[in-house]
């Protein structure tokens, strides 16, 4: 056990400062797609998405829906004057117009968002406790959830806790697009959750459904099911993504970090 | 038709004579073979006598609706193809390897003929469409009680269930519930065309993208006659092994948690993030994503192959003294020793594939029984343990860490004397049908795909995970309740792959 622990020391610190320190996404990184020049853009630009995530209006302007894109680089590769990767992680936003992109509007939410649950309780600060719940993800979304107990990102640090037990949950984080199977157990582990509570939409299939059409067989993001405080998109998003999420949805981010 | 094989070795040539089928052709690594719907069950008897590892059984619409069943047998993948045949749940009776199969594939035709959610009436619980609500118990007794474990589970996994019949200590019965994430993914790829299709493959079971990726690739290629250029294959074999490696660490540093072993998990998760992290400088990717598509690959890894090689070689050194650690803490190794011991004979009755199958014994890796892409000129040393318990699986993964490791290496020095293209094109308005396969982490991945004037008309994925869940139901023969966690990561599989 000994040799174990010195093992463990030799090693150092690998641990991540962020949200102290922003961390660095690898150059090349596909973290969101970013646009360059949204004018004057032909309807064929529309028909590059697998996702829909790509639209054209009348004024032949273009727009980006963040929470549809799956990050395939279908876009990037065909329009390079118009579409490029950004190397960034942090892309949780706190309400759905916020990850749709338009012309040069890079931001402008409509709608105000619900008070973070750091706000609705004032002394929850450095004890949150988190459950997860899967909703038909395709598996990638619970390895990067998983990773933010793991020393690289150790979320611990931050006060959030993992709990088995949706009664003892502060946070849910919601994975999937939500099959028919799946949609009962998710609305009976939220409604025991005690308030005040908030839900963190995790991945592009559960903002929106992705890939997966809404169907009879899932019903096309978390949102056409229960109020979603935060949605992290990606593909699947990467810890700090998810991490840059649920300090949102606590509202444990300084002002100045919140601008994804 | 004659009766038992006695000497299977001769069957090799003779296998259409024996059948009395007509062989059709095929591109290599196939035996296609034409029986009449009331051929077919006898047909399989046969092939399984003949010590056959049954694959999967589908309904195919190219290049006529029929009834196509899928077989492993010397190196080569049997198709028995019946026209107008229908499954009818016969083989599940007599082969549990074919059970879930079979009975997904009536119950899906049920759906899709409109009769609503009551299922086929020889069927006394749907499979495909659980309710996380319904218990049917089997064991009686006074002080036997079911929990249901699922699908939202403790901690964060992927949902599925598990029906544990126990009178406290002992497990007599579990029964493993699956379908709770079907997300219809096969029906998702029907319009796309190839270069798109493949973003859903990637997304079947997002642990394995790569290897589904490239099973799905290799399908279209095997339809369409294209041909991918060796570079191409050298990124693919290099990027399927990385994701071997994620996917043993996540195992191995799941099993140190199960056991309390904090920095032995703690050591392997930190192994896990950076070979995430590697494949992320490489692809963009963290799952490597985006790279592969059917023709080749759309990049070359935008990282240098020395400073790749360099990573390599500290991850292997690291590597070496946390194993040693692992296998050397008797806490652990005590746990795993005897736990969810799987007989050979059970193994195979049930066709498992997969470091699971490797683990008692049988020699069975795609890559190895048929080989494709790069591993044609890459060495490769399949590992298999004896014992069938939970030590034995962690023990082939250990192995095939290190044999990932130096196929690595070899595929390095493949890319280095491979220049030149990284994509054949397809052909515009294609048409065909054809298998890929790829070895995923989780064992043998068998993906058929049929294409109708360049668009994908139909997919079938006979995915690791569900073959081998099946075997789940019988891991607790001298097992405790408490052994649990440790048994089903010893399995590593996905709910994602095997619900599709």
């Amino acid at each position: 056990m000994l040799e174990w622990i010195l093992r463990g020391l030799s090693q150092g610190r690998v641990t991540t400062r962020y949200p102290r320190r922003e961390e660095p996404a690898p150059p090349g990184y596909r973290g969101r797609v970013a646009l360059l020049d949204a004018h004057d853009a032909g309807p064929e630009l529309a028909a590059l998405c697998p996702t829909g995530a790509i639209t054209v209006d009348g004024q032949r302007r273009l727009a980006l829906d963040r929470g549809r894109c799956i990050l395939c680089g279908a876009c990037v590769e065909a329009a390079p004057d118009r579409f490029a990767f950004d190397a960034r992680y942090q892309t949780a936003a706190r309400s759905r117009s916020d990850l749709i992109v338009a012309g040069d509007d890079n931001s402008g939410s409509s709608e105000p968002p619900r008070p973070t649950l750091g706000q609705r309780a004032g002394a929850l600060r450095r004890s949150i406790h988190v459950r997860h719940i899967d909703c038909g993800s395709d598996g990638a979304e619970e390895w990067e959830i998983q990773a933010l107990w793991n020393p690289y990102y150790d979320i611990q640090r931050l006060g959030f806790f993992l709990t088995a037990a949706p009664r003892h949950a502060d946070v849910l984080l919601v994975t999937g697009a939500v099959t028919a199977a799946m949609r009962t157990p998710l609305e009976r582990t939220w409604e025991v959750m005690p308030e005040p509570k908030a839900l963190v939409a995790v991945g592009t299939d559960a903002c929106s459904g992705g890939l997966c059409d809404a169907g009879e067989l899932t019903a096309g993001g978390v949102d056409t099911v229960l109020p979603v405080d935060v949605y992290v998109p990606g593909s699947p998003p990467a810890p700090i993504a998810i991490m840059h999420g649920l300090l949102l949805a606590t509202g444990l981010l300084r002002p100045e970090e919140v601008a994804a | 038709m004659t009766s038992v094989i006695h000497n299977p070795t001769m069957l090799r040539g003779s296998l259409p004579e024996h059948l009395g089928a007509p062989r059709e052709p095929a591109p290599a690594g196939e035996l296609r073979l034409r029986v009449a719907p009331t051929a077919f069950e006898p047909a399989v008897r046969m092939l399984r006598d003949a010590g056959a590892r049954f694959v999967t059984i589908f309904l195919a619409d190219t290049p006529e609706p029929a009834l196509v069943g899928v077989f492993a047998l010397y190196g080569e993948l049997v198709v028995l193809r019946a026209p107008g045949g229908d499954a009818d749940g016969s083989i599940g009776d007599w082969w549990p390897a074919a059970r879930w199969a079979e009975q997904e594939l009536i119950e899906r035709q049920f759906e899709s003929r409109g009769a609503g959610g009551v299922g086929p009436p020889r069927f006394e619980r749907r499979l495909t469409a659980p309710d996380a609500d319904l218990l049917d118990r089997r064991v009686d007794g006074l002080d036997v009680f079911t929990i249901p474990y699922g699908p939202v589970r403790s901690g964060i996994f992927e949902a599925i269930q598990f029906q544990i019949e126990t009178g406290g200590e002992d497990v007599p019965r579990i029964q493993t519930r699956p379908f709770f994430k079907h997300r219809g993914m096969e029906r998702r790829f029907v319009g796309l065309r190839p270069d798109r299709a493949v973003y859903v493959a990637e997304r079947v079971a997002g642990i394995a993208s790569v290897a589904y990726a490239s099973a799905f690739s290799q399908a279209v290629e095997r339809a369409l006659g294209v041909a991918p250029p060796a570079r191409a294959e050298c990124w693919r074999a290099l990027y399927a092994e990385l994701e071997r490696i994620a996917c043993h660490l996540d195992v191995i540093a799941k099993q140190a948690e199960t056991t309390a072993l904090y920095v032995g998990q703690a050591r392997f998760q930190i192994l896990k993030e950076r070979v995430t992290r590697l494949r992320a400088t490489l692809t963009g990717s963290r799952f490597g994503r985006g790279v592969i598509v059917p023709g080749g690959v759309r990049f070359d890894g935008t990282m240098g192959l020395d400073e790749l090689l360099a990573e390599l070689d500290h991850l292997e050194r690291d590597l070496r003294r946390d194993r040693r650690l692992f296998l050397g803490t008797a806490s652990m190794t005590d746990r795993l020793i005897g736990a969810g011991r799987l007989e050979r004979a059970l193994v195979e009755d049930y066709s498992a594939v997969g470091p699971l199958a490797r683990g008692s014994g049988l020699s069975t890796d795609a890559r190895h029984e048929r080989p494709y892409g790069d591993y044609r000129r890459l060495g490769l040393r399949v590992v298999t343990h004896r014992e069938g318990d939970a030590m034995a699986r962690v023990n082939v993964r250990f192995g095939e860490l290190s044999e990932s490791l130096r196929i690595l290496r070899q595929s390095i020095d493949h890319l280095r004397r491979r220049d030149g293209q990284l994509k054949t094109s397809l052909p515009e308005v294609g048409n065909g049908a054809g298998f890929g396969w790829a070895e995923a982490p989780q064992g043998e991945l068998v993906i058929w795909v049929e294409i109708r004037d360049g668009v994908v008309h139909r997919v079938h994925v006979a995915s690791p995970s569900l073959r081998n869940w099946a075997l789940f139901d019988h891991a607790f023969p001298n097992d405790v309740l408490t052994d649990f966690a440790f048994i089903e990561h010893s399995f590593g599989l996905t709910p994602a792959g095997a619900d599709r």
